[in-house]
């Protein structure tokens, strides 16, 4: 038994392709992953945003993920959860479509570069400056 | 045509995953002097073309992970109703103070992980 965890330890947590796995860990594994999207997707509706830099840390750290894929699928993950958040925002009238346009098309064309561009940044670096750009924004608001 | 400029800019990092929304968040509510609730909606309609763009490349990279994704969402769907409407009931200044908490908990959980 101890020996089969150390040689697990590398090997992400809960991915369905782990042969580690049987079919109770898997559904621990769903389990898990509900509860990260309720936490993310409870912070991104109260905040408008910032349910990504709550997963990716969970998914890197509990998840064991690579870091472009952790990244990635918190993209994945945050699409469907922000679009039923902003339609709150959006019912309370918090928010117009003819302030929100310019930003709109603006993350349409930066979407489509930063899709493009994400295989060549840096996983590290990624990380790194993803935590200082959180530190220096959380700071900022307090002054 | 600034804010257009910033969206570009932050949309790139909204396409990473790498926190866009925070960003813009704050040219919004700092920069910009736009109400919080009102920066936040913005965000949320923000980040929506810009992840919806964004997903092709990283299915086609096979960066994406449906078995994660697939319970995250279910997951994520009833709090997300559940926090929109909490963020329309809290004071304003005390929604703008746990943001800016929540942000330092979270860099520095990144950063000495």
């Amino acid at each position: 038994m101890q020996g089969e965890a150390s040689e697990i330890s590398k090997t992400p947590l809960f991915t369905h392709k782990s042969p580690h796995f049987s079919h109770t860990k898997r559904e621990w594994g769903d389990f898990v992953y509900f509860l990260f999207g309720a936490l993310a997707g409870g912070l991104n509706g109260l905040f408008g945003g910032g349910g990504g830099a709550i997963l990716v840390p969970l998914l890197l750290s509990i998840g064991h993920l690579e870091e472009r894929k952790a990244f990635a699928t918190s993209v994945g993950v945050m699409l469907p959860i922000s679009a039923i958040s902003a339609v709150i925002y959006f019912l309370n009238g918090s928010v117009s479509v003819g302030e929100a346009l310019p930003y709109v098309l603006g993350g349409a064309i930066g979407g489509i570069l930063g899709g493009k561009w994400f295989s060549k940044a840096n996983p590290v670096w990624l990380r790194r400056g993803f935590a200082i750009l959180l530190i220096v924004s959380g700071v900022r608001s307090f002054l | 045509m600034i804010a257009f400029f910033v969206a570009v800019t932050t949309g790139v990092l909204s396409g990473f995953g790498v926190g866009g929304g925070t960003l813009l968040l704050l040219y919004l509510v700092s920069v910009a002097g736009v109400e919080q609730t009102t920066a936040q909606g913005i965000n949320l309609l923000f980040f929506l073309p810009a992840a919806l763009l964004a997903i092709p490349s990283h299915k086609k990279n096979g960066y994406l992970d449906p078995t994660i994704i697939r319970p995250a969402v279910v997951g994520g769907m009833v709090f997300a109703v559940v926090g929109a409407v909490l963020a329309h009931w809290l004071d304003q200044e005390l929604l703008r103070q746990l943001w800016g908490g929540f942000l330092i908990g979270v860099g520095v959980l990144t950063l000495f992980r």
